[in-house]
């Protein structure tokens, strides 16, 4: 029993020219079963800021819900909301906090920073924070991921241009892993508006 | 040792008319402590006495007696009362009014500032108004320190219950849960209560709008329209009089800045002075608190004819 790759799941994150883009697959499975193609694996922790987390999908749950409690407390003290590179250093150490009892997720965060920069990072499942420039990937699917991406991702992409690219880059590799798919589930985040899009793919 | 002996026996024997608490006295818990009234604190809590309950006979025994529990907060005094929760209240008496009245579509807050000195940073700081959760927010009366401890507390409350049940935390439970914390500090650990009053307003989908006064012994109400801090008294009972059901949010706005204009000791009335804040829904059904801007502010008051023209302020 791989316990990570019990429920299945495709994460991935991508930069472009002030903005970004945060895609991942709709299947919740156990183990060879399927038992739902709507899973929300992406939450909004603000405007501009996502998580997206793969890994088991009680996890997954339950530390999006730990981490709404700590911004939202955030929000409430310092009047204002996280940073994502704050955000990240946050989940890095709630995640650390079990480090000989982790939550089993690999978390993506994706967010716009101070004058709009994009930024994205990933870490492993006790907090190990993994900058990237380009993309970010996580999941069942991610080693697919990785090849599609590099093959795929040139800098400075406008809004519909990083669609349909981090579009084809997951449903391509998700057609290479039998544990997720059913369709996707992409936000694109620019500085004026979040446009969250559901792709039809292979059902299967 | 013969010496010593008579160098204690001829000292005086300790009295009232000494007016001094020189002498250690073995106290009803059976630890030492300078209780034996002196004239000062005797005549000071005869007044007290007799300023709250006027038509009791206070012999001037139990009174003397009296002091004797003020020490401890956890402790009834021989007329069932806390002592050290009563002066709490007596603090708060002393600090900045605030007044939450219900409409029919919201809840109005709104609040006196006691510190306004030019040097201070009104942009960054909120005396009066804080907001606990998305659907929640509450007025302060009272010592700010101990507001907020108690704040921090009531918003770490309502995150837990939102992570325990996903959902937000009905409001009567986020009062009595507070008020729990509270008693706490009447009945165990020797710690003083805390010197706040508070106001909660906020909205959940059983009860929809509702205002909750709570104040340092723990005890809570829910109330229609509610005063708290110095003139509570009196701002109440104009309350009373005009407050009305079922009214909107603009005319509940109006009210209270007549009623905090008529209680306010201070001379002049401007924007500098109040914080103004509302709970409502939005068209959207979402629940929203909204703390006025001073601009909106002065706006209101002048549109209800209750701004005066400053005094000098130094």
């Amino acid at each position: 029993l791989q316990i990570f790759e019990y429920n299945g799941s495709a994460v991935v994150a991508m930069v472009g020219k002030n903005c970004f883009a945060i895609a991942s697959d709709r299947r919740l499975g156990v183990q060879l079963q399927t038992i739902a193609t709507d899973f929300q694996r992406i939450s909004k922790i603000h405007d501009r800021v996502f998580i997206a987390l793969s890994g088991l999908a009680t996890d997954v749950q339950t530390l999006y819900q730990r981490l709404v409690f700590r911004h939202k407390l955030y929000q409430l003290r310092e009047e204002r909301d996280m940073k994502p590179e704050t955000f990240a250093s946050l989940v890095s150490a709630i995640l650390y906090e079990k480090r000989f009892g982790p939550y089993l997720c690999q978390p993506v965060i994706a967010g716009l920073g101070e004058d709009d920069k994009p930024f994205i990072c990933t870490m492993d499942s006790i907090g190990a924070k993994e900058l990237a420039k380009d993309f970010v990937v996580s999941g069942t699917a991610s080693e697919s991921l990785y090849g599609a991406c590099e093959a795929m991702y040139k800098p400075d992409m406008e809004a519909e241009e990083l669609f349909e690219t981090i579009s084809q880059a997951l449903l391509s590799s998700v057609d290479r892993d039998c544990l997720s798919g059913w369709g996707g589930h992409v936000y694109v985040v620019t500085p004026t508006e979040i446009k969250e899009r559901i792709l039809k793919g292979r059902m299967d | 040792a013969e010496t010593l002996q008579i160098v204690v026996s001829s000292s005086p024997v300790p009295s009232h008319a000494n007016d001094k608490e020189s002498y250690l006295w073995r106290s009803h818990t059976g630890g030492f402590g300078t209780t034996l009234e002196s004239r000062g604190s005797c005549k000071r809590n005869q007044g007290i006495e007799n300023q709250k309950k006027s038509e009791r006979k206070v012999s001037s025994a139990v009174s003397n007696m009296s002091r004797r529990y003020d020490s401890r907060t956890t402790i009834f005094s021989p007329e069932g009362r806390l002592y050290q929760v009563e002066y709490a209240m007596e603090a708060i008496g002393n600090a900045g009014s605030a007044i939450g009245i219900l409409a029919k579509d919201g809840v109005v807050l709104i609040g006196e500032k006691k510190v306004t000195s030019k040097l201070l940073q009104t942009s960054t700081s909120a005396e009066k108004m804080y907001k606990i959760d998305d659907h929640v927010a509450c007025a302060v009366a009272g010592i700010m320190s101990d507001a907020n401890i108690l704040i921090n507390t009531a918003r770490v409350q309502a995150q837990r219950y939102t992570f325990m049940y996903q959902e937000p935390m009905p409001v009567e439970q986020l009062v009595q849960s507070l008020c729990d914390t509270k008693q706490g500090y009447t009945q165990f650990g020797g710690l003083r209560p805390f010197g706040v009053s508070f106001l909660f307003a906020g909205w959940d989908k059983n009860h929809g709008f509702q205002l909750y006064m709570s104040d340092p012994s723990g005890n809570y109400g829910g109330w229609k329209a509610a005063a708290v801090g110095a003139n509570n008294q009196a701002a109440q009972s104009i309350l009373k009089q005009d407050y009305k059901d079922d009214a909107s949010r603009e005319e509940v706005v109006e009210l209270a800045l007549k009623v905090l204009s008529k209680t306010m000791d201070s001379t002049s009335l401007t924007s500098e002075k109040l914080e103004l804040a509302e709970v409502f829904l939005t068209p959207s059904g979402s629940v929203q608190y909204h703390v006025h801007s001073p601009e909106s502010l002065t706006k209101l008051l002048v549109k209800h004819g209750v701004t005066q023209p400053a005094a000098e302020t130094s």
